[in-house]
């Protein structure tokens, strides 16, 4: 698989949440087109979460995106996990699967958090090395995502998106490009976004996140609880003209609306972006 | 091994689980926010989400100590038994443990309250069964074929002996309900869980079910059952206090298969 001029399109998705899960099925929106599913609510062995799982697969397409490969962790790679992905990748059959640009844990433990990296040619070096490895034991290709991140190294020696192409130039995977991550870590660490979106290679962002959170002040931290705000919106809509057509969703993971309410976010990202592919390919 | 960048990860979950504060000078301080504000953001959030994550497994533990004892016992636990599992499922797997060595007042009651919740989780999604054995199907068995039928039981199913009214006291708190008086008896009840609808159930089992279900469970046949049984019930009325326990389980949905071994 190349990462270049095959870039599928889905259009605009929603991560599935089980509040969610009855009105998906009774109302069967079209204004969704795939949703993203968190991989490890579903590495269970049965019951509800896989039943519903199943039944919305039927009919949208899916794309998993999971939070404890824990890629940059100078731990082992945790094979136990990567084949219960495995399995999971060859029951729902996604159109590719994702994770993060991060560690979680060393000796064995696991912070449940996306613990960011630093930015140096060690650190690229043996992030590339496991990416490949993960893709070479999937035998597929995978998409890294960019973090929302509260520090700064003294010993970074580039910057992140300088890490994140490095990365993923050196592993041959894709990137899920978060325009949320790149708000709130351009906030915290006083760069500008634009040169973000430029310093990055754009025919491997394959995916975009939005989401909404909460400015305290000083420091913003990324906690998907609140409705996109209008400068993460404007930063969208820069991204779209920059990159053209990339597939896009909403994650919202606390106090979660109704999905109509979703739906409506969801709408008026298409309706940001579309006349710029529209232009683009003219 | 990048030993640079494993040596930084030491000190960062060092700095995440309060063992040590070198991490600070890894992180570049701005006058805006200090680094032991933008660490401080790591430092809790570590807590907040596996506080959350483990009052979601266990809701009606939380209402019996109060949500801020609650975050307290969550941080003991957590120093005990940290995390070693690449799913937030399994935080809490060690909790009824950790309760019963804890030194609460409460603590026998607290374990077998987190041992009822914990086991729903599990029933909850627990590998699905092939198949529901129905009434249906077991007319069709010949009479001269029950002697010899060995059950197969749906993976959500399992027993907990508890010797505190533990399943009616969750029930009252989980609904908002008052709650009923705390009783312990001097044997404990067995109570069986499974998941039906695709959501857990639960009943007390009588001395002869719980012995019934726990033999049928290690493959014991249907004249196997009604022997046993004899220490309950009288020769004339035996096999029907069996097949009354049988039709229950299939009813019940708890029987996925019944085994003719000819
Ligand atoms: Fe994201």
């Amino acid at each position: 698989m190349t990462s270049k001029n095959n870039k599928p399109f889905l259009g605009f998705g929603l991560g599935l949440r089980s509040d969610h899960y009855q009105e998906i099925i009774d109302q069967q929106p079209k204004e969704i087109d795939w949703f993203e599913i968190i991989s490890e609510n579903y590495m269970i062995d049965g019951g509800k979460p896989l039943y519903f799982l199943d039944k919305i697969r039927q009919d949208y397409p899916m794309v998993m995106h999971g939070v404890s490969m824990s890629i940059g962790s100078t731990d082992p790679l945790n094979m136990e996990y990567l084949q219960q992905l495995k399995n999971l990748i060859d029951r729902v059959e996604p159109i590719w699967f994702s994770d993060h640009l991060c560690w979680t844990g060393v000796d064995h433990k696991n912070m449940h958090d996306l613990l960011p990296l630093p930015y140096t040619e060690e650190a690229v070096n043996h992030i590339a090395d496991r990416i490949g490895q993960v893709q070479d034991f999937i035998g597929r290709q995978m998409l890294i995502e960019n973090l929302s991140s509260y520090i700064t190294y003294t010993t970074d020696a580039m910057t992140e998106w300088e890490f994140l192409s490095a990365v993923c130039e050196k592993a041959d995977c894709n990137i899920l490009l978060d325009v949320n991550n790149i708000y709130v870590s351009s906030y915290n660490h006083h760069f500008d976004p634009l040169e973000y979106l430029k310093g990055v290679p754009a025919e491997r962002v394959w995916q975009h996140h939005l989401a909404g959170h909460e400015n305290n002040g000083n420091l913003i931290i990324d906690t998907h609880d609140h409705p996109i705000i209008d400068p993460v919106w404007d930063l969208y809509d820069k991204t779209a003209a920059l990159l053209g057509p990339v597939s896009t969703m909403i994650e919202r993971d606390g106090n979660i609306p109704p999905l109509a309410d979703v739906i409506a976010e969801l709408n008026r990202a298409r309706e940001i972006a579309t006349p710029h592919y529209h232009a683009n390919h003219a | 091994m990048p030993e640079e960048l494993h040596a930084l990860q030491h000190r960062f979950q060092d700095y995440l689980e309060g063992k040590s504060e070198d991490f600070i000078k890894d992180i570049v301080s701005s006058e805006n926010a200090l680094a032991e504000h933008r660490l401080g953001a790591y430092y809790n959030a570590y807590r907040i989400r596996l506080i959350d994550c483990l009052a979601t497994d266990f809701p009606v533990l939380r209402k019996e100590v109060g949500a801020e004892a609650f975050e307290y016992l969550v941080l003991d636990y957590l120093k005990l038994y940290p995390s070693e599992h690449p799913s937030v499922r399994w935080v809490g797997r060690h909790m009824v443990e950790f309760l019963q060595h804890s030194t609460h007042e409460n603590r026998d009651f607290l374990a077998e309250l987190a041992q009822f919740e914990w086991a729903q989780g599990l029933s909850f999604d627990a590998a699905n069964s092939d198949q529901i054995f129905t009434m249906d199907a077991m007319a069709v068995i010949p009479p001269e074929q029950w002697p010899s039928m060995s059950f197969a039981f749906s993976p959500s199913t399992r027993w907990l002996d508890l010797y505190w009214n533990i399943p009616p006291y969750w029930t009252a708190l989980d609904t908002d309900g008052k709650a009923p008086q705390k009783q312990i008896e001097e044997y404990p009840t067995r109570w069986l869980i499974w998941r039906k609808d695709l959501r857990p159930n639960w009943r007390s089992l009588e001395a002869a079910e719980a012995w019934a279900i726990e033999a049928s469970f290690k493959g014991a046949n249907f004249a196997e059952l009604c022997e046993g049984l004899l220490e309950w019930f009288g020769e004339e009325s035996v096999a029907m206090s069996a097949a009354g326990y049988l039709k229950q389980w299939i009813h019940d949905e708890i029987i996925t298969d019944i085994i003719i071994n000819a």
